[in-house]
């Protein structure tokens, strides 16, 4: 497998008799050999086009694509090593499933009973085993999304490309089979791409997640270092389910100390945190929190105490909605907290927990105040 | 009291039965969710509840009142749809309206109450915009202001949060609950998404093929699932499932993984048979180290999703099963690719008949 490196790469698309649109502007990657890299980002966002420029399916408008150190994005697809997954499953439609699933070894010419034992493989790694002798035309579109997955898949393509592989999955199957494509990319060591708009797929698959938004790149780190320290306000609400709670503060100095509130609603303040905030100095700034972060039912030293909205048990979580203030926050307990609308509970905002991101431009000033 | 009652409803069109002796009561203030996959008949139950279709056999009843053959205007049931279902040349305050122009309501009334119903679902800054000058958000709130203003005795919600985006998606599922309340209808719910079900449900009415499967509280359609397949649709990963069968020798066991497992003899009467034992995610305890009744397995991948993380463990002969663990316990695993030792209490196991895929329940003698 091989290293796969983006550098400086832009794509304006400029449709006749309309205003040139940049999809992609000047995003930088470098992925390493044997590493999974999403790319993450809601449509529109430039994702695809990226996919679609490292493939050969769009011209690079300025900038080069490399693959093992070799100049790439000049060559046509096929010259390219590059193996792509479809959104649009793009199928053979007079191939049977074992056949379109097979046929880039045919080309590599393999040998047939080598190539019979990886299908099957393949096959049974992606639950399609039933219908290989079935025609792409009679199967259902998740069916037909796993099959062009697994033609992507087999032949360990020194890039493979994967655009939404997953997307039409029944939920029931998709924890098992992220857990097998895993595993499968891992044991290959095979340098992957792929691209999603869903948060979860982006952090479970990947080492290291691109975040895209107007075709810049936002961050790329991995999915600790997104979670963490995300770079700005849109990193920082898009990924996390439930999402991060974020509120607007001000800050106040008092004596040699200073202290931070969260902000209701009216602009009153909602709680407060004694924490050194040097970083914030003289700004509007808008303060984050994980919602599995805060404590709640912490004894002693509460920050605040939280009026019970709601209070859903999902199995192997709770989430609890509360108000502080006007304000509406949501925390994921480590444990069931038996508590019932209307019901008080402390609350405690871990200073370590705590984030801070400039209110003008979005952009992140800490991660985690020191301690009081 | 109960507001809506129906009794063993059962509908068939051309292409076969859709829905067979279907019963369900929801009392006023409660939320029923009519959970299942598409096309088992949600959506044909909520329109046979509306007055959209009749059924073949059954009664439905409001507020002990039988409206089996009323019509739709006569029956006092709200209606929000996914897909929205505005009048696209009405404004947004005509939208809401329109349940009560029906009623001929007094023009003074009716501005009150839209302007009510408006505030209360955050759409009072938008009641002049057509619905194509609206947000995703803002169209299935003024679905729901429409369903809701002329106060119904039962309100339907079919999917209502299907189209929009995943942030709002939450933020709705969190704020209709108290919504809800403050209308003290009797509602139904219905959705594919087994979260949302958990988290507004009072109860759970789950529905496949046309038949209620179980009707019950989020709590035990998730502890004491009536079949494999029902424990199948909640939870996230899907259970872990392992065939096994009972043997009971003085003690009841069944072998999972090579290792004997002891089972309460609440379960001896299913001696002999071949059972499924499920196994929920969350109920396997993952440790780097050995201890002595712990099984050895390769940790093959490592998952982090939201607040926890996925493992996916392989056993000696290949066995697959997922963990999952909290996010700073997740972290001393890496990439994976390690040996792990795996425990769990065996009170935790659920066991099905494997012929049948029901739930074998213990018996206390």
């Amino acid at each position: 497998m091989a290293q796969l490196l983006l550098d400086n790469v832009s794509k304006t698309y400029r449709p006749r008799g309309k205003e040139p649109v940049q999809a992609v502007k000047r995003v930088s990657l470098d992925v390493k050999d044997g590493e999974i890299v999403a790319l993450l980002g809601s449509s529109g966002c430039g994702k695809t086009s990226m996919l679609r420029m490292i493939a050969g399916f769009e011209d690079v408008t300025e900038g080069a694509i490399r693959i093992g150190g070799k100049e790439i994005h000049l060559l046509p697809p096929a010259q390219r090593d590059v193996a792509m997954a479809f959104e649009g499953y793009s199928l053979y439609p007079p191939l049977k499933v074992r056949e379109n699933i097979g046929f880039a070894l045919l080309r590599e010419r393999g040998a047939s009973a080598d190539i019979e034992k990886r299908v099957k493989h393949i096959a049974e790694l992606l639950e399609i085993t039933d219908i290989l002798d079935r025609y792409p035309t009679v199967i259902s579109a998740g069916q037909q999304q796993r099959t062009s997955l697994a033609r992507a898949l087999i032949r360990r393509a020194p890039v493979s490309l994967l655009d939404e592989p997953m997307s039409q999955l029944e939920p029931q199957l998709r924890a098992i089979l992220r857990a097998r494509l895993k595993d499968y990319l891992i044991e290959h060591k095979m340098t992957t791409v792929f691209v999603t708009h869903d948060q979860t797929e982006a952090i479970a698959l990947a080492d290291r997640i691109a975040v895209m938004e107007k075709g810049e790149l936002q961050q790329f780190g991995t999915p600790a270092e997104i979670k963490q320290s995300p770079s700005n306000l849109f990193v920082a609400s898009f990924i996390g389910e439930p999402p991060m709670n974020i509120f607007d503060a001000a800050i106040a100095a008092e004596g040699n100390a200073s202290a931070i509130s969260g902000l209701g609603p009216n602009g009153q303040p909602a709680f407060r945190l004694k924490a050194p905030v040097e970083a914030a100095n003289g700004k509007r700034v808008r303060l984050g929190i994980r919602p599995h972060l805060i404590e709640i039912g912490a004894n002693g030293s509460a920050d605040a105490t939280g009026k019970v909205i709601t209070n859903h048990w999902l199995g192997d979580q709770s989430h609890i909605c509360f108000e502080i203030g006007g304000c509406s926050v949501v925390g994921v307990p480590d444990k069931p907290v038996e508590a019932q609308a209307g019901d008080a509970l402390p609350v405690r905002f871990p200073l370590g927990a705590v984030h801070l991101f400039d209110a003008e431009s979005g952009r992140a000033l800490a991660h985690g105040l020191g301690q009081r | 009291m109960t507001s809506l009652e129906l009794r063993n409803i059962s509908k068939g069109f051309k292409s076969g039965k859709v829905l067979d002796d279907v019963s369900l009561s929801v009392k006023a203030g409660e939320i029923v969710v009519v959970f299942g996959p598409s096309g088992t008949g949600k959506t044909v139950l909520l329109r046979m509840i509306a007055g959209v279709h009749y059924p073949d056999t059954g009664s439905i009843a409001i507020d002990g009142e039988d409206v089996t053959d009323a019509s739709p205007e006569a029956r006092g049931v709200g209606m929000a749809f996914q897909n929205f279902a505005l009048f696209p040349h009405f404004s947004t305050f005509e939208n809401i309206a329109s349940p009560l122009e029906a009623r001929e309501t007094p023009a003074g009334r009716l501005k009150e109450q839209v302007g009510a119903i408006a505030r209360m679902l955050k759409i009072d800054h938008v009641l002049g915009h057509a619905p194509r000058e609206l947000s995703n958000g803002q169209k299935q709130r003024t679905a729901l202001a429409r369903a809701l203003v002329a106060q119904p005795k039962v309100l339907l919600l079919d999917d209502p949060l299907r189209n929009v985006d995943a942030k709002l998606r939450y933020e709705m599922r969190l704020e209709l609950p108290r919504l809800l309340r403050t209308f003290n209808a009797a509602v139904i719910y219905v959705t594919q998404d087994y979260k949302e079900a958990m988290a507004l449900g009072d109860y759970i009415a789950v529905l496949r093929n046309g038949r209620i499967e179980q009707w019950a509280t989020p709590m035990s359609v998730y502890r004491e699932p009536v079949s494999i397949d029902v424990a199948r649709l909640f939870g996230d990963p899907t259970i872990n499932l392992l065939s096994c069968k009972l043997t009971v020798n003085g003690t009841g066991s069944i072998t999972l993984f090579d290792r004997r497992v002891p089972i309460a003899e609440t379960y001896a009467h299913a001696a002999g048979r071949d059972l499924v034992a499920g196994l929920r995610p969350e109920h396997v305890v993952v440790s780097e180290s050995e201890a002595p009744d712990a099984i050895p397995f390769d940790l093959d991948a490592v998952m982090p999703v939201n607040v926890r993380s996925v493992l996916y463990l392989r056993g000696a002969k290949g066995e697959e099963l997922l963990a999952t663990v909290g996010e700073t316990e997740a972290a001393k695993f890496g990439r994976g690719q390690r040996k792990v030792w795996v425990r769990f209490a065996p009170s935790h196991l659920l066991l099905f008949d494997a012929a049948s895929g029901q739930r074998i329940a213990p018996q206390v003698h």
